[in-house]
């Protein structure tokens, strides 16, 4: 390493730092430093004549190194690295010695602040006659977003996206946007419906000139890194073509295969050929192919016979598409924890035990009945009906740890719904305890109480069974300390809220992380609610945590904002005090990839190799080589090592 | 494993000023002792903060180094478990300086030397309260001279 | 038991089917009863493979040796290598594919579990035999039987057996392409058992013994060469040889850390050996070569075992049980120690 060049500016910040420190022999105790060629004190550094003579003093000396005593970094690093660039030198060989609040500020005795502000101010001259001049790196952009999901948190980014002029791509598994939204029959607090506010956006993204939607369609695979990732997507076939379906409905009309409808949560049957919704977007029918007698004519092909429009073709083969995009957003919702693990309930295998969900589709006018509230066993007006709260969530020995938010009210829109429904019928509720913040939450709960009367009971039911065409409720009533029993006609059980089985899936192809629930993982639990722990992968909606619908338009539209924030530029830029293997000393052992909180470090021909766009030069990689083969930039072993011996006396 | 009351103190006990490497990472602890100066929260000037990105950076080889080179303590501080900056550098400081701690007590060098601490950026009393606490830790055991190198 | 010529026999068939390209046993040695290792690479060699108490030595030493020699000349092989290995040496095995050292399908395991016979500690034996010299050690499932110019002599395994071996909670080399002796681990001693006794000591007694030991140490870095996971080309003690490619830039030539000298002061043995002792953590799988060739007796399976103990009740983490787990300091637990932090 040639010998640096290297000037220091101590700063007398007025008396902050002079009082306490004798910045003049700190001028002079450094200006004795092997590398350095000048060294100077000033009144204030930071002010224009202060900041000019560093500019001055780095052309004078022909410096081609920094150090600032002063204050923090955090406040004028920036300030001289600046500086330094405007002189001439590269920002990265300029460092500040922190002696006023690490130094002048917390000490009095003048002999021991000086002493002390000398050793900062000398390990900040070693670490610097090791620093290199870096560049920033520089990454193209595309400026295009993936979203992975059609529900409400895919509709509102996507639209926030392609409003804000950036092109879409939307993936969306299921045959139609609108995920379990639509499912919804009203929305708490105001009863609004569900459908009706969903489908004209649902409609705009069908239309929408910038937005690409591929439904019945699965995220694979995803390479590259932020600006450039290429995600290859699988398009299932689904033997009807959109363009000329005219959705009469002749098709199914002739199906012979009759199976469970998925969207109304198996309270009807649909047939192999179907199409979700009535306001399904595409507006296309869908051949289940799992379902389907055979594509082949000579096995059944009544649909196709019955097409007029000669939309159905049995040709349609799988197709995979990559597309490159710029950053992603994953919002890929939520799953209702499974009946099947709840033994006191019935696991499941009673009929009129349902689930929120399924009572939506009760209640929805084009659900199963349409609108109105009955039986799936009987058909019959339910009479009683028996809502519990907090099933699975709030049960860390047994089923899930955490409160799954949106329960306590929307049993409180069940009850009330039911009670519009079926004003002689009563609504019991047996909950933990409400909560209900949120605009006109709390408000809507005591409506339900007062003026629907449904009937809350706070405690847990411990078992339910059928009996005599009823069904047995035993649960107690902790405010009373009384058992209660009720022969019910239902039972709607509030169920945990669960990332879905796809947001598993998104996560592992993104390699993007999971918390411990399963939910995706912010990068920061405060700061950083949004982005995911991949620079440009961003998460939107329920497959982050429970939430309702105004808090995952909200969160959308927040990642759609980050995404349009990081496309506005047209190139990134990157820190470039990254991480660097010293290929010799490498073995491939793969600690390091392994202990990379960024998945930054992979492996090439037996050797490590750091993607620079990916690394945050955290250094936890250099920490962890036992072979000393891979570190920082800047932040060297050796440039620790003159720090650590100039902070001894060395 | 016994942890107090067998070491011989130094007799000099209440003056020695130990000399202390302050590892700090800059996103919480750098922060941290950042506030404690602008809340003018005073404490003593025996440790001298060496800032580095994340506590995950800190190889054990830099405490041993800091001791072999005459530090009579090595303290490394962090942002707190669940709050790092690089999401996991924390964990992987404290697994590792973990065993660096257990080593040094194994073979008899007095556990009060090396110190981890999690202090956020909010906490600039909690900052100087360790350093405090550090120094008058250290100060009963006088001179480190088990690892440091031999006077020539 | 383990009976010779069965691994005899499936040594001379892998070589004769031409499955592995060289095996790695020991045979009789030349220095009194001590087997000592051996590469053969024709089928009639098998005939010079021995097994015994005596048989000490890692051989994965010998396999990561190999590699070294066959890099050294640039030649790549395009066999599998096999070696004899008991459970522990087939967990550094397990170590060396864990840390791609090797790919399983170039290294093949003659597992033998040693039953509970495992080795003899010279040392304790030369105390006991008080001079006297024997030909040959044997193993009889319960006692070691030695052939000595004074007839047989008897002893039981616990006087002179390896305190490794006496701790030893699993001879079973789960790491095998064929295995020779049954599932059985006698565990003389509880795990970590001289450990656990030398941490009766106070701080200040433990310091005096260690500062003993730091005192004597040679620095001959036997310890090192023995180690069959010291195969760094350059280890991080070493401030005068550094491996020079074309990679290798001005800077690093010129400026080498040392963080430890080579010499052997009290300090940089002191640095030198907790160095090792870190780096081996979570991968030392307590072979204890290193304690067995140390010139001057510094007990340094303690060091190890330290740390492997931590390892294990701390972290959940055992060295050389699987070749898919990341490395002990490469992953953590939200359930880590953490009391110790202010």
């Amino acid at each position: 390493m040639s010998k640096k060049r290297t000037g220091v500016f101590v700063c007398h910040c007025g008396n902050n730092i002079a009082a306490t420190v004798d910045v003049a022999r700190v001028a002079q105790e450094m200006a004795g430093e092997e590398s350095v060629v000048c060294a100077k004190d000033y009144v204030y550094m930071c002010s224009d004549p202060g900041q000019n003579a560093v500019i001055q003093a780095i052309k004078d000396n022909q410096l081609d190194s920094v150090v600032v005593s002063c204050c923090s970094p955090t406040l004028h690093e920036k300030t001289f690295r600046d500086n330094a660039r405007a002189a001439g030198l590269n920002e990265f060989t300029c460092e500040i010695a922190n002696i006023r609040e690490q130094c002048a500020w917390v000490h009095k005795d003048r002999a021991k602040a000086t002493e002390k502000a000398i050793k900062i101010s000398r390990s900040a001259v070693r670490r610097v006659s090791g620093a290199k001049s870096l560049e920033p790196i520089g990454i193209g952009v595309t400026r295009r977003v993936l979203v992975i999901g059609g529900g409400i948190a895919g509709i509102q980014a996507s639209l926030d996206l392609a409003n804000a002029g950036l092109e879409v791509v939307l993936v969306e598994k299921q045959a139609t946007l609108g995920g379990h939204m639509i499912q919804l029959s009203e929305t708490f607090p105001t009863l609004d419906c569900s459908q009706c506010i969903l489908s004209p956006k649902m409609v705009e993204v069908s239309r929408h000139p910038k937005i690409k939607l591929m439904t019945y369609s699965e995220l694979q695979e995803v390479s590259g890194y932020v600006g450039n990732f290429k995600a290859k997507i699988l398009k299932k076939p689904t033997y009807v073509d959109p363009e000329k379906c005219k959705i009469c409905d002749d098709c199914s009309q002739v199906c012979p295969v009759v199976v469970p409808n998925q969207y109304d949560l198996n309270l009807t049957a649909r047939r192999a050929i179907h199409i979700p919704y009535a306001q399904a977007i595409p507006a296309s029918y869908t051949l289940d192919i799992k379902a389907c007698l055979g594509l082949n004519p000579v096995v059944c092909g009544k649909c196709k016979d019955a097409c007029e429009a000669q939309a159905i073709n049995y040709d349609m083969q799988p197709e995979t598409v990559v597309e490159d995009v710029g950053a992603i957003i994953v919002a890929t919702g939520f799953d209702l924890y499974g009946q099947e693990k709840l033994g006191e309930f019935g696991q499941g295998k009673i009929e009129d035990v349902l689930d929120g969900l399924q009572f939506e589709r009760l209640c929805s006018a084009s659900g199963p009945t349409k609108g109105r509230i009955l039986r799936p066993s009987d058909h019959t007006e339910p009479k009683d009906v028996v809502f519990i709260q907090c099933v699975g969530s709030r049960d860390p020995a047994r089923h899930c740890a955490y409160c799954s938010k949106i329960c306590c009210m929307y049993t409180a829109k069940h009850a009330s719904l039911y009670k519009h429904h079926v004003p002689d019928g009563r609504a019991w509720v047996f909950y933990i305890d409400i909560r209900s913040g949120g605009k006109g939450y709390e408000e809507f709960v005591q409506r339900t109480m007062e003026e629907d009367e449904a009937i809350y009971l706070r405690g847990r039911v411990s078992t339910l069974y059928q009996q005599n065409g009823k069904i047995r409720v035993m649960g107690t009533d902790t405010l009373s300390g009384e058992n209660v029993e009720i022969d019910a006609d239902m039972v709607v059980l509030a169920l945990a809220m669960q990332p879905s089985a796809g947001t598993a899936e998104a996560a592992k192809v993104l390699k993007i992380g999971r918390d411990k629930d399963g939910f995706l993982a912010e990068a920061h639990p405060k700061l950083k609610p949004v982005e995911s722990v991949t620079v440009g992968v961003y998460l939107a909606g329920t497959a982050q945590g429970p939430k309702d619908i105004p808090e995952t338009v909200s969160q959308a539209s927040a990642a759609a904002a980050k995404a349009i924030i990081l496309l506005s530029q047209d190139r990134l830029t990157h820190a470039p005090t990254v991480a660097q293997v010293r290929k010799s000393h490498c073995t491939g052992c793969e600690m390091c990839v392994d202990a990379c909180p960024y998945e930054a470090i992979h492996l090439e021909n037996g050797k490590a190799v750091v993607n620079d766009v990916l690394c945050e030069g955290c250094g936890t990689c250099s920490a962890t080589c036992v072979r000393a083969a891979i570190e920082v930039k800047n932040a060297t072993p050796m440039q620790m090592n003159q720090m650590i011996e100039a902070v001894l006396g060395f | 494993m016994s942890r107090q009351g067998d070491w011989n103190l130094n007799p000099m006990s209440e003056t020695y000023e130990p000399k202390i490497v302050a590892f700090l990472c800059k996103w919480c602890s750098s922060a941290g002792s950042d506030l404690a100066g602008v809340s003018r929260i005073q404490y003593p000037a025996n440790a001298t903060p060496i800032t580095v990105a994340c506590s995950g950076s800190v190889s054990p080889q830099y405490v041993l180094s800091a001791f072999k080179k005459g530090a009579d303590g090595v303290l490394v501080s962090g942002c707190h478990i669940g709050d790092c900056h690089y999401m996991e550098g924390n964990y992987h400081a404290r697994r590792k300086l973990y065993l660096v701690k257990e080593l040094l007590e194994f073979t008899g060098v007095e556990p009060e030397r090396f110190r981890m601490s999690w202090v956020s950026a909010a906490e600039g009393a909690k900052f100087a309260q360790v350093v405090r606490d550090f120094v008058d830790d250290l100060r009963p055991l006088g001179s480190q001279d088990k690892m440091r190198n031999e006077p020539t | 038991m383990i009976r010779i010529e069965d691994i005899r026999t499936q040594a001379r068939d892998i070589l004769e089917t031409g499955e592995v390209r060289a095996v790695i046993g020991w045979r009789r040695g030349s220095r009194g009863m001590a087997a000592e290792p051996v590469l053969i690479s024709q089928p009639e060699e098998a005939e010079s493979l021995v097994w015994d108490p005596t048989c000490f030595h890692n051989l994965s030493l010998n396999l990561v040796q190999e590699r070294k020699r066959l890099a050294r000349k640039g030649m790549a092989s395009n066999k599998p290598l096999a070696l004899v290995a008991k459970g522990c040496d087939a967990r550094s095995v397990t170590v060396l594919l864990q840390e791609n050292h090797f790919r399983r399908e170039d290294v093949y395991v003659l597992g033998v579990s040693c039953e509970g016979s495992g080795v003899l500690d010279e040392r304790k034996l030369a105390r006991v035999l008080d001079g006297l010299t024997p030909d040959s050690a044997a193993y009889d499932g319960d006692d070691y039987v030695f052939q000595t110019e004074e007839g047989e002599k008897r002893l039981p395994a616990r006087e002179v057996m390896a305190d490794r071996c006496l701790e030893c909670r699993s001879a079973y080399p789960r790491l095998n392409n064929a295995v020779f002796g049954e599932e059985k681990t006698r565990g003389l001693e509880a795990p970590f058992a001289a450990l656990s006794r030398f941490e009766q000591n106070r701080g200040a007694e433990r310091w005096d013994f260690w500062k003993r030991q730091f005192e004597r140490c040679i620095r001959c870095f036997a310890c090192r060469s023995v180690c069959p996971l010291c195969y760094c080309e350059e280890c991080v003690v070493d401030s005068i040889r550094l491996e020079v490619t074309p990679e290798t830039t001005a800077d690093e030539k010129a400026n080498r850390i040392r963080w430890i000298e080579r010499s052997a002061s009290r300090s940089d043995n002191f640095g030198y050996h907790m160095t090792r002792a870190l780096h081996l953590a979570g991968r030392c799988i307590d072979c204890a070569e290193c304690e067995r060739v140390c010139p001057v007796h510094i007990p340094l399976r303690l060091l190890n075992n330290k740390l492997e103990r931590e390892a294990r009740e701390k972290f959940g983490y055992e060295p050389g049980a699987s070749v898919d787990l990341p490395a002990l300091v490469s992953s953590f637990r939200d359930d880590d120690p953490n009391e110790f932090i202010r």
